[in-house]
């Protein structure tokens, strides 16, 4: 498709209509481009329209009031970190968000980048919104939807280019949540497992409401429910975490170059733990 | 001569940063513009096949494109001692991304696009990707011809898939192993293959201008490069004119010619200039890696320490055509073969071809796992005898007067003093251990030898009327510094000047004398002592004319400070610009040429049979220590200290060296830990870039801490050895068997990632399988 | 319509296909060959440049989506003739060896030290995570930086 006009290759929509209107079967949606941008490595073909989403405004957006954190879509690595600092439930994305990558990459990758890169397994920030039981807004041919966050990662994500994630809602909650991410260096890679958890307690210090989410084990991350029934009703400690060797049979962990399915598997309960001595720092300083 | 060796120390900043900071340096991947060609190759994508058929005539109708050259265009083979290789797959493909045809087009887009619509048909053929698989009885062979290749270099034992077999016998080890008084220890050991990942990808600019290729190009070895592109392109030498600008990295990879013979053949073909360059992910997967090895080692030894007999048998996987590692089967003797005195050797190395990329030379080749086999086998026997290792290494280590496997003598006692050096330093007081936060401790101390490769090199030293110099040589800057550092060092030292006024000429086969090239740690030595006899000749004309001038005679004049002065009457005498100016009205400009070679160190005859040397002209030592902590979580192995005496005969520049100790330690600690290369069942690499290839990055690395150990025997000029080369020697033993001191499990393979770490803990691994090489030493031999 | 934007000073055009990388556009049509064009996966910061003052990775941006923006490349950095202090620092230290990822080292080390004037050296090193090179083994150059000053450990 190498024609002489290069504006219709390479499209900047403001409006969110605008770029749907502007999806066919050619064009691929691009947001901080750290994804589609590499294709060619992964044998894909990148010889399709661009429909850059960077000129749309409230796709950059960060707002939250008492229900919700509510980001835009096009909100970066760097732009999330800074806005959970200081929203305590919210550590696990926070964490995910400044721990994943480099730090070129995390000023530039985007919030709907990560949930939308089709076929990348190891995203940090998607275990994190499962496990704050985040919501999507999409925009659809017929209109916006609100999707949750499983239903719309079990629908396959960015759901056959005919719709567009806009924003991300995260209930505003009281807990706290913590990420972490087994790599086979100290750090700047991809993770070969990674754990969210959110934990909210009742007054006696007994576990209420849990939401564990593992990523990178499978092709899409997803809940650890065993894990999570066995956890409900139980007093909260890091030894808690242990209970997570209990419940790895719920995994079918996937082979790749980088590490074997067994590996994985055999790092998460340890991850559990980091991300439960995480929490419990969190409850101290909370207290 | 003792005042050269005072000027000379220094820490002489480099030249060439200010450039490379600002960005402005020009290596040859930043050679382009609008009337450069772009060249791709159409590389195979199957291990191996008989070629049925290709069909470039689409190819050819597409836009931009200029031509398009294969098999026919550069019919000569070569290689190192057998002339096994084609720079294009003919009739047969045995490698995935062996080289079918080369297209230029205007733009790269153009000719990759080319090489994308040229069609070819394939016969698959059976193909052996280990070396287990090479061997089988029944193996296809890689090479069904081997009997027809020429011989570069007699000597070596070849036969079926085996390139090359070099053996070193020594004494009577059947013998020694019979002995009622000795416990015999066995051990086998695996090891994959290392990426060298220059940041400069292999790259090469050519024009092809009055009858004779310019090749302008990335490399270590430009006559390297000139004569194989002759060869294989059936030309003579003298027309091929090579040049070499700031290479960005080579750690052996560019010691072998690459690109330049297809970048020539399109120049010629084009009229054009033509540029070149891997992909990151050719590079990749098609790198000349440090080979993998199969490695089985039996020792027989008293209950006091003594070794009286040693066997081994290295496999050395050279991939598809033999290469270096033809070369490199002769450095076992000196690797494995060395640090200890041995009562009785028996060696055997062979270098196996297998339908894989070729491997090649990398940074103290050969020498990293065989140190790390043999450092784990001897922390093996400490075991097994029960005594320190250190006290082991100590009795064991080779000192002056003492023989090596090929029964060389050495000179000089430097293991012994340098281990003594670093336990005085470094007190040992546990070796293992739990840390509070539960991690496993450990710590080993491993001993290593490298050689100094010497061999040809040629310089010319002109004094020019402003009293600076000009030192021209086939040296190349490949990033150690030494054409920045060391040699300008020596030649001003010579001559009595600042090194800031010795100008470098980059390297120029039609300005050069022959040079065998950078790599193993030969550039100091060889240039450094070729450079130091043209010093030698200038100093001689110089001083002469200088006597006619000061009326004394011309030993009594020194040179310093850019002057010429009477002895021990400093003001007395004249400037260099003068004396240089009176020498043009008398002799005509001062200028001189120094040579060096390989003196050829003596060895026992006999020992060695098929080596391409028999034994090591510098030797070069150290002593690695290393403490470490493994994660029983996630077998993570964290590297809580490393320190090291290291062997460098004169420090020449002492800051330049710490930055070579630092970067060749982090190169080791890759190797060790999270470099790894696997082969698909396609014969393809699975790491194709930075995502799935795990180089060190800043979080995973630790300051080194180091002493130079100076003054050991060296024939280098001022007394210097080599020092970039050797830092990576012993880094994965060290690591290893610290590793193993932490987790009590024995460490067998290469490299310790947390899986393989884990999957030792939990008791999931197994011995490598090695049973293609035969426990009986006398079997494995063709 | 052509991509406009500033590059290094100075507003240039791109006509071009607007998808090519900007790593691509500045090395091949604009010939900055300073910017790096290493890995081409966003893991090793050798094309690694200044949009609008942030860090990033050039192989990664195409050149479509930096209508209106400021580019600087290693070329742009300080003065011509002279050494910034951190390149300074770099050469001070005898640090360089190849050389193909000091621009974006150079370029990392000074935006994080605007934004970090007292680092201690583990943050360094977490700085330098998506900057990798191959030569130097990283810790002469945390030495170099740590020298600066401005670092919490003081020079050393």
């Amino acid at each position: 498709m190498n024609t002489a006009n290069t504006d219709d290759l390479f499209l900047r929509p403001v409006s969110v209509e605008a770029a749907l209107a502007a999806l066919g079967d050619q064009a691929v949606l691009v947001a901080g481009g750290t994804w589609v941008m590499r294709a060619p490595l992964r044998g894909e073909s990148i010889d399709r329209v661009f429909v850059s989403l960077s000129g749309i405004a409230h796709m950059h957006a960060i707002s939250h009031d008492t229900e919700f954190l509510r980001l835009g879509a096009l909100v970066t690595h760097d732009g999330l970190g800074a806005c959970t600092r200081n929203l305590p439930e919210m550590g696990a994305l926070m964490q995910a968000a400044t721990m994943s990558a480099n730090p070129a990459i995390r000023s530039t990758a985007t919030l709907g980048g990560n949930i939308c890169a089709v076929g990348f397994p190891a995203a940090d920030l998607v275990p994190a919104l499962i496990a704050l039981d985040a919501r999507f807004e999409v925009q659809t041919q017929t209109g916006p939807e609100t999707v949750n966050v499983a239903t719309y990662l079990q629908s396959g994500a960015y759901r056959g280019g005919k719709e567009i994630l806009t924003t991300i809602l995260i209930p505003r909650q009281t807990g706290r949540s913590a990420h972490a991410r087994a790599l086979l260096r100290k750090a700047g890679e991809y993770p070969v497992a990674n754990v969210s958890a959110f934990i909210g307690l009742n007054a006696d210090n007994v576990i209420e409401t849990v939401r564990i989410a593992v990523g990178a084990l499978e092709a899409t991350p997803k809940r650890w429910h065993g894990l999570e029934t066995a956890l409900k009703g139980l007093p909260f400690s890091t030894a808690a975490a242990e209970k997570a060797h209990d419940h790895l049979d719920e995994f079918a962990p996937r082979d790749s170059t980088d590490a074997p399915g067994w590996y994985r598997l055999r790092v998460l309960p340890g991850l559990v733990g980091q991300a439960f001595a995480t929490i419990a720092d969190h409850m101290l300083e909370g207290a | 001569m003792s005042s050269v060796k005072d000027s000379v120390v220094m820490n002489l900043p480099r030249r060439d940063a200010r450039d490379k900071l600002q960005g402005r340096t020009k290596y040859t991947v930043d050679v382009g513009g609008v009337e450069v060609l772009h060249a791709a190759l159409l590389r195979a994508e199957v291990a191996s096949a008989r070629i049925k058929r290709v069909d470039i005539s689409a190819a050819l109708a597409m836009p931009g494109v200029q031509a398009i050259v294969s098999a026919s265009d550069a019919p000569g083979l070569h290689g190192m001692g057998v002339a096994d290789h084609p720079i294009f797959a003919a009739n047969t493909v045995r490698y995935h991304g062996e080289p079918i045809a080369a297209i230029a087009a205007d733009t790269l887009a153009q000719a990759r696009a080319a090489a994308a619509a040229i069609v070819v048909e394939y016969d698959r053929l059976p193909a052996v990707l280990t070396m287990a698989d090479a061997l089988a009885s029944d193996a296809p062979l890689v090479h069904p011809e081997w009997r027809d290749y020429e011989i570069l270099f007699d000597g070596g034992v070849r036969g079926g898939n085996v390139a090359w077999q070099a053996t070193v016998v020594r004494g009577d080890t059947d013998a020694a192993f019979a002995r009622d008084d000795v416990t015999i220890v066995e051990g086998v050991y695996q090891v994959g293959r290392q990426n060298h990942v220059p940041f400069e990808p292999r790259a090469v600019t050519a024009t092809y201008e009055d009858g004779r290729y310019h090749i302008h190009t990335s490399t270590q070895a430009p006559w390297t490069v000139k004569h194989v592109t002759a060869r294989v392109l059936g030309v003579p030498e003298s027309a091929v004119h090579v040049t070499v600008p700031a290479v960005g990295g080579g750690f052996g990879l560019k010691f072998d010619c690459s690109l330049e013979p297809y970048a020539a053949i399109l120049a010629r073909k084009t009229g054009r200039t033509v540029s070149q360059v891997n992909s990151r992910k050719e590079e990749m997967m098609t790198c000349l890696c440090r080979e993998n090895a199969d490695i089985r080692i039996r020792s027989a030894v008293t209950q006091d320490g003594e070794i009286v007999g040693r066997e081994a048998t290295v496999l050395m996987d050279c991939g598809a055509y033999g290469g270096e590692q033809v070369f490199l089967t002769t450095m076992t003797a000196h690797t494995l073969g060395g640090n200890y005195k041995l009562g009785s050797v028996r060696l055997c190395t062979k270098a196996v071809y297998t339908n894989t990329p070729p491997n090649g030379a990398f940074r103290a080749c050969n020498g990293v796992y065989n140190t790390f086999a043999l450092e784990r086998h001897t922390d093996e026997i400490c075991a097994a005898i029960d005594m320190d290792p250190i006290a082991f290494r100590h009795r064991n280590v080779v000192g002056d007067g003492d023989i090596g496997a090929t029964g060389q003598v050495f000179q000089g006692n430097v293991l012994a003093p340098m281990l003594d050096q670093l336990t005085a330093k470094y007190p040992v007081k546990r070796r293992s251990g739990t840390l509070p936060d539960g991690r496993l401790y450990g710590r080993a101390t491993t001993v290593g030898t490298w050689f100094i490769f010497v061999g040809p090199s040629a310089a010319t030293v002109n004094l020019n009327a402003d009293g600076s110099a000009t030192l021209v040589t086939a040296g190349v800057e490949i990033g150690s510094g030494t054409m920045m550092q060391s040699l300008p060092q020596i030649v001003a030292a010579n001559l009595g000047i600042h090194p800031d006024k010795v100008i470098v000429k980059t390297a120029d086969t039609d300005a050069a004398g022959r040079d065998l090239g950078v790599g193993g740690g030969r550039t100091t030595v060889s240039i450094g002592a070729a450079s130091e006899a043209a010093c030698a000749q200038v100093r001689e004309k110089l001083l002469g004319v200088a006597a006619e001038l000061l009326q004394t005679s011309a030993d009594k004049l020194v040179l310093s400070g850019g002057r010429v002065e009477i002895r021990g009457r400093p003001g007395s005498g004249t400037t260099i610009e003068k004396i240089v100016q009176q020498a043009e009205v008398s002799i005509g400009p001062l200028s001189g040429s120094g040579a060096f070679t390989a003196p050829g160190e003596r060895s026992m005859p006999g020992c060695a049979a098929g080596h391409f040397i028999d034994a090591i002209d510098i030797p070069v030592f150290a002593v690695h220590d290393c403490e470490v902590a493994v994660d029983p979580v996630t077998g993570h192995v964290e590297i809580l200290s490393y320190r090291l005496v290291q062997d460098v005969g004169l420090a020449l520049n002492p800051r330049a060296i710490h930055g070579q100790i630092q970067g060749g330690v982090v190169q080791g600690i890759g190797y060790a830990l999270s470099e790894e290369i696997t082969i698909d069942a396609n014969g393809a690499f699975d790491q194709t870039g930075f995502e799935t290839y795990r180089l060190p990055l800043a979080g995973d690395v630790v300051q080194i801490e180091f002493d130079l150990y100076e003054g050991a025997p060296s024939i280098g000029p001022l007394g210097t050895k080599g020092a970039g080369e050797v830092p990576i020697l012993n880094v994965a033993a060290a690591i290893g068997c610290a590793v193993t001191n932490a987790t009590g499990k024995s460490v067998t393979t290469l490299p310790m990632t947390p899986p393989r770490i884990a999957a030792l803990l939990d008791g999931r691994t197994c011995l490598p399988e090695m049973d293609h090489i035969d426990p009986h030493w006398l079997a494995n031999l063709l | 319509m052509p991509v406009t934007f500033t590059l290094n000073g100075q507003q240039r055009q791109f006509s071009g296909d607007p998808r090519a990388s900007l790593l691509d556009a500045l090395r091949r049509d604009f010939r900055l060959t300073g910017t790096k064009d290493v890995c081409g996966e966003g893991f090793c910061g050798a094309c690694l440049v200044y949009i609008d003052g942030v860090p990033k990775v050039s192989c990664l941006l195409p050149i479509g989506a930096l209508e209106g923006s400021k580019v600087t490349t290693i070329e742009g950095v300080g003065a011509r003739e002279t050494l910034t202090p951190v390149q300074q620092a770099f050469e001070d230290f005898d640090v360089v060896q190849c050389g193909m990822c000091f621009p974006g080292m150079v370029l990392t080390v000074t935006h994080f030290l605007q934004t970090n004037p007292r680092p201690s050296r583990d943050d360094v090193k977490s700085a330098l995570v998506g900057n990798i090179c191959r030569c130097t083994g990283y810790e002469r150059i945390i030495d170099a930086v740590m020298s600066l000053h401005n670092s919490a450990e003081g020079p050393e």
